[in-house]
């Protein structure tokens, strides 16, 4: 094999050597080349840093509205079938603002109905 | 696919709106990066994300059980990024508008304008400055090897993954990909010249 073909195959298993794909032959052999060709070293530190580089490209989060903007652009194409307006306000229904104005509304019932009563209950005097 | 993934595409099918947001909080950020890195602006990705659960929503129907929620969902995300990349290029050729405006406002983030000239492999240290580099670096790839390298060396999916989305053989892939790596590091090497 002559001097370029080993350079060119041991470049063209770069990406399998650092994922450990290569078979331990040709994991040896390629070893072998490296030992040997400065050319092949640097060529796979900067292989190396490159993927580290692209591993290293921070996390992008979505943008604060973007479920929003998405269930209204739902709520547009589908002519108001889905995501209705009341719905975005929230996200959700609203289940505290409701239990919360039900117990208000039972309260307020207990006091009115119950206590001014006439025949609301009262204890028996004895 | 799980017990509860199966359920939430149940509910997903009768168009359940809550489950909806739950796939969209579950998966936002996800699809939004991928977006991102593959088209390099982040209008164009908040454009093309939101696209992407529009048509889950739409299209939750075709959805066969036997992948798994989260590969469909970056398929679909890996087309609309294919296609938008390929339409901006079209726009690009007819005149429309300046060329790498597609690498445009990601590329200028967090940078200082009295950094943005200096060159040499000092500037590889800066987080940022490497950043950029990087990210027009991949928007010079053509879109399948794009891909491939977002998929694999930015978000770290398995090969097994990245079959799934793509379609591709598993050779194909690898062999795509050793390439996609090596125009990256040859294009860093003549940045850094
Ligand atoms: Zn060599």
């Amino acid at each position: 094999m002559s001097a370029a073909d080993s350079h060119t195959r041991t470049v063209d298993a770069f990406s399998a050597y650092l994922e450990g794909e290569l078979p331990p032959e040709e994991k040896a052999s390629l070893e072998h080349h490296l030992a040997t060709c400065i050319q092949c070293r640097t060529s796979l530190e900067r292989f190396r840093r490159t993927l580290g580089g692209l591993g290293r490209l921070k996390r992008t989060a979505a943008p604060y509205s973007f479920l929003a903007d998405i269930q209204q652009q739902i709520n547009r194409r589908s002519r108001g079938r889905f995501f209705r307006r009341r719905w975005l306000l929230f996200g959700r229904i609203p289940f505290e603002w409701l239990s919360l104005a039900m117990i208000v509304a039972m309260l307020v019932y207990y006091i009115v109905v119950l206590q001014s009563s006439p025949t609301g209950v009262k204890p028996i005097p004895p | 696919m799980s017990l509860s993934e199966r359920l939430l595409v149940a509910r997903l099918v009768r168009r359940d709106e809550e489950a909806f947001n739950e796939v969209v909080r579950q998966y936002g950020d996800r699809v939004f990066n991928l977006v991102l890195r593959m088209v390099g602006s982040r209008a164009e990705a908040e454009d093309i994300a939101q696209e992407v659960f529009v048509t889950v929503f739409k299209s939750i129907d075709s959805f066969r059980s036997e992948a798994k929620l989260s590969t469909w969902l970056l398929r679909i995300a890996s087309n609309h990024a294919k296609n938008r990349i390929k339409y901006l290029a079209r726009r690009r050729e007819q005149g429309h508008e300046p060329s790498g405006s597609d690498s445009g406002d990601l590329a200028d983030e967090g940078k200082a304008p009295a950094q943005s000239h200096i060159h040499g492999p000092d500037v590889l240290l800066e987080a940022a400055e490497t950043e950029d580099i990087m990210q027009q670096a991949i928007a010079t790839l053509e879109e399948d090897q794009r891909l491939l390298v977002v998929l694999r060396d930015v978000e770290e999916l398995s090969y097994e993954e990245i079959v799934e989305i793509t379609g591709l053989p598993e050779g194909t892939v690898k062999s795509r990909l050793h390439r996609a790596r090596m125009t990256l590091k040859q294009l860093l090497e003549d940045k850094f010249k």
